[in-house]
């Protein structure tokens, strides 16, 4: 019973942070219909800058500000310099692209941070033990800061005029553009909040999880699969999204074993989108003819 | 309707044999050229394109033909590599033998993995993928038998007749011939039937459905065919580098194999050998020239290339090097290829080419359901899309032999039903029968097969195929060369011959003739329907459903196709056609039925049916209650005609 | 304020639709555009709101050049297009709906957006109570109301409509096209694209008959209800567009098909 509610625990913690992630994929998926690919490396880079920001000598919280500042700039500047000049965007374009961004980017962070992982000083050190599960200070950190950043995004989709702006465009984009909407400042609304989640998911994952180059592979992956078993259009569902596979992944590896870890969002990915072909993403399985 | 922007240059445009012959030949000579001339650094990086082509061509006609992206192409290279490993090395399987065997293993791997995979599309297929790069490397981490992290090592290089091919200029002259072989199959399957199928299916994956084109079983061929590239790259790959070990599944081998394929060109054959030369020569240079640049560089440094080069292909050059020398040639040449200018109203040549006014029956062949027996049975047949029914318990049985219309206003359902019998929408209730055969919510190509199709309100046009490569893919269901057929070629050959004839004929029939070599989206509006109801024709249905025919047409295209069909009609083929055309529908049809808010108003011979207060009312519209009206003039019935 | 079109050519892509457009709305006027499907009713109104690009022709807002201007800034001079199937945002609040219907004045005083906010809930009653229910889930004819309001919302000066009336009831038709009517006695320009030839001559000042991307036949609507021809190109196979809209006799429909 101890084990069960350690793995849960531990697992709502990570899965805080793939709901992060989830977000982002959403965010951008709904405004463009790309699927960033780069979305993970937003958080890698966003916990190698600061690791590297604390590392010369900045203070925690002014090391997390320029993580994020970084990491929102360069997702604005992918939406201007990649997607924006694309003239028909189409899946099998928008995934090579934004796979090749992710590849620029993964190589960036190698060859300015070098090939190590490494953790970034956890915001408070040292855990407690509450009936036999043992929690880390940055742990609640995690699941507190996640929570207040996805209801901050949740608010601002169904209360701002900023928001459900970018909802418009994302249901009836023609009818958006006919109200004065523009699409692509919609676009680049949707890269910033991407970046902006993304960095905050790097920086609250790298005390735990710790931080490489190369890190930001297997968190977009499974951010997406977060995403996919929320709808890929919806934050709620990115949400429980994340949180159910950080549960199963920490269920299978205390339970099964460690190595299948990594294997499990992708069986679950498969399982539910070919168990649901058009549940699960029915508003773009339907053909119009 | 979404569309792969990268494709082929029309897999069925023609294009000479000789021409293939002449490029491969080139390309032989090239590279036993660069074997046997280069210095030895150089021919090290052409053994690793040779090996790398292979697998990016796989992944180039996976791209091409299903149009569908795989992001783990790394982990079939894996799987032959292991195999491979493990036979030789444990089994002492001799290097040939054990190759078979490898390419045999992964490609019922990929079959296993890709019945369930392919049933996503787009996005959620490369990320599946993806993932199923990582599963295999996770598994050859975990497994020991596998040699865990450290892998397997001490492959021997191959030998064959007692010669051991262990310098780097014999094994790069060992891999020209297997590549040149792999060039050859890729090339046939492209020309192929199954490469025409799959390129409508890109252009309208709906129509190539409707003309009875297995899209799901096509694109697991295509997938399985494309890991067994993979895996014979895989099993050379084991050969030369001695060692397999996990990193031979890696993401970012994946992201090269996809680089090499776009870089090429996607779905051009030979693109995949020049783009793995090129990436690998860029790969090399890079690994020499960034820790020069950036001291204390370490590691896959070489990918911020890979990266950068991938995106501003996507962004400035999509059809990779390919597009490149097709752009080059054509200012070269200083000729238009698009040639066609804008489509013009289409009179002038309907008329000029117009078949002669013969009434006599169409088509007509052995084998046809007797006139008047039931074809196609709909019962409660019901559409809902969230709260709104589209179409209500709509009933209607069309017999062998006679033309039924379906009409009303804009808006009733009409396309919404039409779909659900075609199978290209599932109803939310109700059957639909044909020739016996349940259909309703199955694929449009399971309605084909009970003979029956149809063409569709906003042109569905094979854009990227001649006239007659379009009416050739209507003759899919009337030919059989499967994958390995084609690959091979030679029993091929003689069916393609044999379609191409009976292809060209119906377009003479139709008096589309001249036109048959042209591209099919440079014909004027009326034309290009023309070509969609002879696509349809070349299906030789028992049942063809019209989606407003006559929309966009001249007045004597409106009458060439009436008598069209009332000549097939009495051949003995049944028809239903929606039209907005009420004068031409009641003109042409045996039976009318009127849709209004998705429920049937009427059903009966046109002379009822235009007497119907109802009809008249749904159809021409009603006066709004509460308005000082003007009255249109006072229009009885008699006015519809 | 008056939407002139002159010589208007477009299309998608190869496809051209409209082969030289002209048309007149002016000021305080309701002008209705009809013809069978197919005729480039939609395409005409996609052109003018910068939805599709223009390959020919001019479009004049107030005297202004307008031509080739997207969407976005067409919004901003004053032009607002209720969509074909009325386009609402379905998950948001009819109020939400409104609210970005607004989305041009977004920087402009909020009293002034409760204006026309009041207005349009004037206009349609209907609404009212509806402001907080989602969009998608309401009755077709009510999501027309919504689309009607929203495109007020932006106090536009010129209003387009792509088939309001398309799958709704008739008392609705009226009551929709009753509230055009009384936007028209306000001063707003409108046009309207309609399947409904009934209704629209009922309520249009002036109508223009399309058929196969040309005007065939316009005038005002008083002397055009009765004319016969609008019945024949109205229904298709009629007036032909090839003798540069010289409408052929009405008999000419049943001697032109030799499709009986």
């Amino acid at each position: 019973m101890t084990d069960l509610l350690q793995l849960v625990f531990a697992g709502l913690s990570q899965g805080a942070v793939y709901a992060l992630i989830a977000i982002g994929f959403v965010s951008v998926f709904t405004v463009s219909g790309v699927i960033n690919l780069a979305q993970g490396e937003f958080a890698a880079l966003a916990g190698l800058v600061a690791i590297s920001a604390v590392g010369s000598g900045l203070p925690l919280p002014a090391a997390a500000a320029v993580a994020l500042a970084t990491v929102a700039i360069v997702a604005v500047l992918m939406e201007r310099l990649t997607i924006r000049p694309v003239k028909r965007m189409t899946t099998l374009v928008s995934l090579i692209l934004t796979l090749g961004v992710s590849t620029a980017l993964k190589a960036l962070m190698l060859l300015v941070f070098g090939p190590n992982a490494e953790g970034l000083t956890p915001f408070t050190p040292g855990g407690f033990t509450v009936a036999g599960v043992s929690i880390r200070y940055q742990e609640l950190w995690i699941l507190a800061i996640a929570a207040v950043v996805a209801s901050a995004v949740y608010w601002f989709y169904d209360h701002t005029l900023a928001g459900k702006s970018l909802r418009a465009c994302a249901e009836q984009p023609v009818a958006a553009r006919l109200v004065g909407i523009s699409l692509g400042r919609a676009s680049l609304m949707a890269f910033l909040i991407a970046g902006c989640v993304g960095a905050v998911a790097g920086v609250l994952a790298s005390p735990i999880y710790f931080t490489s180059w190369e890190s930001g592979l297997t968190l977009g992956l499974k951010g997406f699969v977060a995403a996919t078993l929320g709808g890929l259009v919806s934050v709620r569902g990115a949400v429980l999204g994340g949180l159910l596979l950080g549960v199963l992944e920490n269920l299978t590896a205390g339970y099964i074993s460690t190595g299948l870890r990594d294997a499990v969002a992708f069986l679950l990915l498969i399982v539910v989108l070919v168990a649901r072909p058009s549940g699960v993403f029915g508003r773009h399985a339907e053909a119009r003819v | 309707m979404a569309r792969p922007a990268l494709r082929l240059p029309g897999p069925h445009r023609r294009r000479s044999r000789r021409g293939d012959v002449i490029g491969i030949t080139v390309i032989a000579v090239l590279l036993v050229a660069l074997a046997l001339f280069a210095p030895p650094g150089l021919t090290n990086v052409g053994v690793y394109a040779l090996i790398y082509s292979l697998a990016a061509l796989g992944l180039s006609l996976l791209m091409g033909l299903a149009g569908q992206v795989s992001l783990g192409q790394a982990g079939f290279f894996a799987i032959g590599a292991y195999t491979q490993a493990v036979l030789v090395t444990r089994y002492e399987v001799g290097a040939l033998l054990a190759s078979v065997a490898a390419v045999a293993v992964t490609m019922t791997v990929a079959l296993l993995v890709g019945l369930p995979l392919l049933r996503l599309r787009g996005h959620y297929l490369a990320l599946a993928t993806l993932g199923f790069g990582i599963i295999v490397t996770v598994l050859a981490t975990e497994s020991d038998f596998l040699g865990a992290t450290s892998g397997i090592f001490g492959i021997a290089k191959p030998e064959f007749n007692g010669r051991t091919y262990d310098s780097t200029t014999e094994y790069f002259l060992l891999l020209v011939p297997v590549v040149l072989l792999g060039l050859l199959l890729a090339r046939n399957v492209v020309e192929s039937r199954i490469g025409r199928a799959l390129g409508a299916v890109n252009d309208s994956e709906v129509a190539a459905e409707s003309l009875g084109v297995d899209t799901f079983r096509l694109r697991v061929q295509v997938f399985v065919l494309s890991a067994a590239y993979a895996s014979v790259a895989g099993t050379a790959f084991a050969h030369w580098l001695g060692v397999v070990n996990p990193n031979t599944a890696n993401f970012p081998l994946s992201v090269s194999f996809l680089l090499m394929a776009v870089l090429g060109g996607v779905g051009t054959v030979y693109g995949a050998v020049i783009g793995a030369f090129a990436v690998e020569g860029l790969d090399d240079g890079l690994r020499r020239l960034i820790p020069e640049l950036v001291p204390g560089a370490v590691g896959e440094v070489q990918l911020i290339g890979f990266g950068i080069l991938l995106t501003t292909i996507m962004i400035f050059l999509p059809g990779g090097l390919h597009q490149l020398w097709t752009t080059a040639r054509r200012r070269l040449s200083g000729s238009d290829l698009e040639g066609g200018g804008p489509p013009a109203d289409a009179d002038a040549t309907a008329d000029a080419v117009a078949p002669p006014p013969d009434e006599s029956p169409l088509l007509a062949r052995e084998g046809r359901p007797v006139a008047g027996t039931p074809l196609l049975e709909v019962s409660g047949l019901t559409k809902r899309f969230g709260g709104v029914t589209a179409v209500d318990d709509f009933d209607l049985t069309v017999h062998a032999g006679e033309i039924v219309a379906l009409i009303g206003p804009n808006g009733a359902g009409k396309t919404t039903a039409f779909n659900m019998i075609s199978g290209a929408v599932d109803p939310t209730a109700g059957t639909v029968t044909m020739a016996g055969m349940r259909v309703e919510g199955r694929k449009p190509h399971v309605f084909a097969r009970a003979g029956a199709t149809r063409t569709f309100q906003n042109l569905q046009i094979f854009t990227s195929a001649t006239v007659l490569g379009n009416v050739m893919v209507g003759r899919h269901l009337r030919s059989r060369t499967g994958l390995l057929g084609a690959a091979l070629v030679l029993p091929a050959r003689r069916e393609e011959r044999a379609l191409e004839a009976s292809a060209r004929e119906l377009l003479d029939l139709l008096g589309l003739g001249p036109d048959a070599d042209r591209l099919a989206v440079d014909l004027p509006f009326g034309r290009q329907r023309l070509v969609e109801v002879a696509r349809a024709l070349a299906l030789e249905p028992d049942l063809l459903l019209l989606d407003e025919p006559m929309a966009g047409l001249s007045g004597a295209e409106r009458r060439d196709l009436a008598r069209l069909l009332r000549r097939l009609r009495a051949g003995g083929m049944a028809i239903v056609l929606v039209e907005h055309d009420v004068e031409a529908v009641l003109a042409l049809a045996d039976r009318v039925a009127v849709l209004e808010d998705g429920v049937r108003i009427a059903l009966g011979a046109p002379e009822e049916v235009r007497h119907d207060p109802a009809v008249v009312a749904a159809y021409l519209g009603v006066e709004p209650e509460d308005s000082s009206a003007v009255a249109v003039a006072e229009t009885g019935p008699g006015e519809l005609r | 304020m008056s939407l002139t079109v002159r010589g208007l050519v477009a299309g998608y892509g190869r496809l051209s639709v409209l082969h030289g457009v002209d048309l007149d709305a002016a000021e305080g006027r309701l002008v209705a555009v009809i013809g069978a499907n197919g005729a480039g009713k939609t395409t005409l109104l996609r052109a003018l709101s910068g939805l599709i690009p223009v390959s020919g022709g001019t479009v004049t807002l107030a005297g202004a050049d307008v031509t080739g201007y997207g969407p976005e800034r067409l919004a901003r001079a004053g032009l607002a297009h209720v969509p074909e199937n009325r386009l609402v945002f379905p998950s948001l609040s009819v109020e939400d709906n409104l609210v970005l219907g607004a989305y041009t004045r977004r920087r402009r005083p909020a009293a002034e957006r409760a204006h026309a906010r009041d207005r349009a809930l004037e206009l349609f009653p209907r609404l009212q109570p509806r402001l907080q229910q989602a969009a998608g889930t309401m009755s077709g004819g009510e999501q027309q109301m919504l689309a009607i309001a929203r495109g007020l919302m932006a106090q536009p000066r010129v209003l387009v409509l792509d088939e309001p009336s398309v799958g709704l009831a008739p008392r609705l038709v009226g009551e929709i096209f009753a509230a055009l009517g009384r936007l028209r006695d306000d001063g707003l320009t409108l046009v309207a694209v309609e399947q409904n030839a009934r209704a629209a001559f009922a309520v249009a000042d002036h109508v223009y008959v399309m058929d196969r991307g040309r005007v065939v036949l316009d005038g005002a609507a008083a002397t055009l209800a009765a004319d016969p021809r609008v019945t024949a190109a109205f229904l298709g196979g009629g007036v032909s567009a090839d003798g540069g809209g010289k409408p052929p006799p009405a008999t000419d429909t049943a001697a032109d098909a030799g499709l009986r």
